[in-house]
């Protein structure tokens, strides 16, 4: 009983944020003269309708998970890392060095560029997580400034060092090293077996083991938990790095698996996304996911929406602002005792005596 | 002496409780009235009702001889009622100027006549001896200098009635000679003051009138003329000594499980620092701490558990110096903590009833397979059944959120995690502090049983018949150091309570 009201709690604020963001979409796509309801079913068929279409919401899908992943596992230790996009793109850059210099193909070479990527993620998640523990420095800035300079970086290597002839471009990894793709005809690749396996594993550890439920409750509660001999600096640094190697692992799959070079924009936002899937997902990981993957059907149909209806896909932009909007908002309610109240109405439980 | 402010029968109800119960205060113009009284005893409630936080459930306040109703800060600003709270209200990236200026009714337009202000301010300033560099910012300035700052402002805007809680706290000696020198301009100006504090030394120099809390009620006003030391602390602590229902053992010849050997630790301050505090616990006694709160008593509790390390001095556990202080450290060599805060310290309050059970020992193999890599989740469901029946932990379900307790239930829980430990040492801090009756008796009973298995007990609180009722041994801190040691069996009440004086 309480474990089922603790995950309607849950489920409820996501389901309904969605419901009324589209509520408030489909009045916009009214207001824009288009039949919201067959604007909605152009949006999913877009995502859903072709076999195509299913393997680009999986491709676009991919990406977000991992770094949603990233920002749910930092989380939960109650680390703010905001530098998921940093992470990811240090992980891209990382897989494709090691691909370019070595010249290793096949599976040891993916598995070796996937494996650069996790430890150049881990490495750049590490930087906020040493200064925030050791030197009590804010570790949202940090992160968010090592995204600069991780953006940079990349910039650097594809307009001077290793430039594809003429082109602001790395040249494109040797095809023996791409991710395969699991179904012929559908884009996605392995990559979004490893996203749902890191989401697994996430789960596994953060409920399952000792070490994930010392990891929450320090997330929860610092104090209590360094009173009750957690060590508590060592599972922060260590969500730290576990989440920008989540984060980098992501970079090299992508990088593997759809983009192949350095290119400006690579990753653009995906940081930042992360963190609102996350939230959305209510920091369970196996919800932050879903969260995901809803997020690429959004962006990926909105494109034949407005094919088919005229609507622009800046309206989907706004569905997505919107569920983020009100799932923050929603969450804030849920703490009011009211709420709390109403809950226990719901579930015809008399409140405790007081003892 | 005219009177400013009169308090007539209030009362504050939370839920089932009262903070504050038919309590009767007045304020004459141009005097220093005291409050004064253990934590919880009712004084901040008060407080807050003067300056328009809360509403009283019963009761009248009046001002000048006119009823007044309180219902915002604002509205007490305005009624010349200005507080300096113990932890500064000072946005500290602001000069002290602008902090002073700030939320100024004087100010007609848009824009502050900043020069007319200013010489407004210094005359202020000159007439009370209030010190203070107008242009430097708040964080550049001594805690002094804030508390002049504060003050300045209080006047600035008007305050007639002036609340200073616990204005002593954080100031060295000098600077509290300094305050009383200023306090004492302030009423031969014809302002009055509420001051709180529970140091009575400086509440004997100070006040012309004092009144005693205890329990949310007013247990007495005494003249300062009329008093010492003595008297109020009996009247604060409660005088009557009941026989306590405990059997009092001497322990002396058993195991030391715990030992602190001349432990200093942020000496230079009396109110949260120890120095020169050696301290021996044997198996199956327990030790009471007695003292006004803040006497050091929190550093001890958490210094004896690995909390904080101390700055010079030993630790011994069961008779081996402890090298590295870190709670993990201590929970290992058997010191188990029922900390003063239960929510902050003790709880993860987010997490179950079962999980914070399990909180130290979830790679246990009762509770999970292969040191943690796999948890037992209805082994763990069991466990907690079973303990929450055992400790009378009252819920609807073990997967509740602790948070949603009582205090009374939460504590139970912690005593459940901490005594099924099977500690060697258990230190207690305020453990029964907010628990109603039935629940006070259930810990005591647990801390007796415990005592009876053969742990050594350190119990700290505030609540001096609860040293008395239950303690073996009874020491007494004041500022930061041991005041003396005495027999639990026929305590000498009033050496212990002239010894929390610091006599």
């Amino acid at each position: 009983m309480e474990k089922l009201k603790k995950a309607f709690g849950a489920c409820l604020v996501p389901l309904l944020s969605i419901l009324l963001a589209f509520l408030i979409g489909g009045i916009i796509m009214a207001a824009l003269g288009a039949d919201p309801f067959v604007a909605v079913k152009f949006l999913f068929q877009g995502a859903f309708g072709t076999k195509a279409g299913i393997g680009t919401t999986l491709t676009k899908a991919t990406p977000l998970m991992f770094t949603a992943l990233c920002a749910c596992f930092a989380y939960k230790c109650g680390v703010f890392n905001l530098g998921g996009e940093g992470q990811f793109l240090m992980g891209s850059m990382a897989a494709f060095l090691t691909c370019y210099f070595t010249g290793l193909t096949g599976f040891a070479g993916i598995v070796l560029a996937l494996l650069a990527g996790a430890l150049a993620g881990g490495i750049w998640g590490m930087i906020p997580g040493v200064l925030k523990i050791t030197r009590g420095q804010n570790e949202m800035i940090i992160s968010i400034m090592l995204n600069y300079v991780a953006t940079l970086l990349m910039g650097v290597i594809y307009t001077s060092w290793i430039r594809d002839a003429s082109v602001p471009q790395t040249p494109a990894i040797d095809e023996a090293v791409h991710l395969p793709r699991i179904v012929s005809g559908m884009r996605f690749t392995w990559g979004l077996v490893i996203a749902i396996a890191v989401g697994l594993i996430l789960y596994y550890v953060l409920f399952w083991t000792n070490a994930g439920f010392r990891l929450r409750a320090v997330g929860y509660n610092m104090t209590a938990s360094r009173f009750n001999g957690i060590p508590v600096g060592r599972y922060m640094l260590a969500s730290f790095i576990v989440s920008g190697a989540i984060a980098g692992l992501g970079g090299s799959a992508e990088l593997l698996g759809t983009q192949f070079r350095l290119i400006n924009g690579f990753g653009a936002g995906y940081g930042f996304d992360g963190v609102a899937m996350a939230l959305i997902g209510q920091l369970h990981p196996i919800a932050t996911m879903l969260v995901a993957l809803f997020f690429a059907v959004l962006r990926v149909g909105s494109t034949t929406m407005q094919a088919a209806t005229g609507v622009p896909t800046s309206v989907s932009d706004i569905i997505q602002a919107l569920v983020i909007v009100f799932s923050v908002a929603g969450m804030a309610l849920t703490k009011l005792p009211e709420f709390e109240a109403w809950k226990n109405r719901v579930f015809g439980k008399r409140k405790e005596g007081a003892a | 002496m005219e009177e400013l402010l009169r308090m007539e029968h209030i009362s504050k109800r939370f839920g089932n409780f009262y903070a504050n119960q038919d309590i009767n205060f007045s304020v004459a113009k141009g005097e220093v009235h005291t409050l004064l009284g253990e934590n919880g005893a009712g004084k901040s409630t008060l407080m807050n009702i003067l300056i328009g936080l809360y509403q009283p459930t019963e009761g009248k306040i009046f001002l000048n001889g006119q009823e007044v109703r309180i219902d915002s800060p604002s509205q007490a600003v305005k009624l010349g009622i200005g507080m300096v709270h113990q932890h500064f209200m000072l946005v500290e990236a602001m000069t002290v100027f602008d902090n002073i200026i700030l939320g100024d009714k004087h100010a007609k337009g848009v824009f502050i006549d900043r020069a007319a202000r200013r010489k407004e301010i210094e005359a202020l300033s000159e007439k009370y001896g209030l010190d203070v560099q107008l242009d430097k910012l708040i964080t550049d300035i001594s805690v002094g200098e804030q508390q002049r700052t504060e003050i300045l402002k209080a006047l600035y805007h008007g305050a007639e009635l002036l609340i200073l809680d616990e204005p002593s706290a954080a100031l060295t000696d000098i600077e509290v000679e300094g305050l009383f020198a200023i306090m004492h301009k302030l009423i031969g100006e014809g302002k009055s003051i509420i001051f709180i504090s529970h140091k009575m030394r400086e509440v004997l120099r100070i006040s012309d009138r004092i009144t005693i809390l205890r329990l949310g009620k007013v247990v007495g006003t005494v003249n300062r003329a009329d008093t010492d030391g003595q008297k109020l602390a009996n009247l604060m602590i409660g005088k009557e000594l009941t026989e306590s229902q405990y059997e009092k053992i001497d322990a002396s010849g058993a195991e030391v499980v715990a030992e602190l050997d001349h432990v200093d630790f942020n000496k230079e301050s009396k109110h949260s620092g120890l120095s020169d505090l050696s301290l021996k616990i044997h198996a199956g006694e327990i030790v009471g701490v007695a003292g006004v709160d803040g006497n050091g008593q929190t550093q001890l509790a958490q210094l004896i558990t690995g909390v904080l390390a101390p700055d010079a001095g030993e630790v011994h556990l069961k008779g081996k110096r402890v090298a590295v202080f870190d709670p993990n450290g201590f929970i290992e060599h058997g010191v188990c903590h029922v900390p003063e805060d239960r929510n902050l310290q003790g709880l993860i309050g987010d997490m179950s009833i079962a999980e914070n059970l399990v909180l130290k020992d979830a790679d246990d193999a009762r509770f999970s397979k292969g040191r943690g890599l796999l948890l037992k989740k209805r082994a763990i469901g069991d466990y907690a059944r079973r303990m929450a029946e055992k400790y009378d932990v009252r819920c609807t379900s073990v997967d509740q959120s602790v948070r949603s307790l009582s205090g009374g239930n939460q504590q139970k829980v912690i005593l459940a995690r901490e005594l099924e430990n099977d500690p060697a040492l258990l230190v207690m801090a305020h453990p029964t502090r907010g628990l109603d009756i039935g629940a006070t008796s259930f810990v005591h009973e647990q801390m007796i049983g415990a005592r009876e298995r053969g742990v050594g007990i350190l119990l700290i609180s505030a609540d001096f018949d609860e040293i008395l009722e239950m303690s073996d041994r009874i020491v007494v801190c004041f500022e930061g150091g041991i005041m003396g040691e005495f027999s639990g069996k026929n305590p000498p009440v009033e050496e212990i309570s002239l010894a929390m004086t610091g006599k």
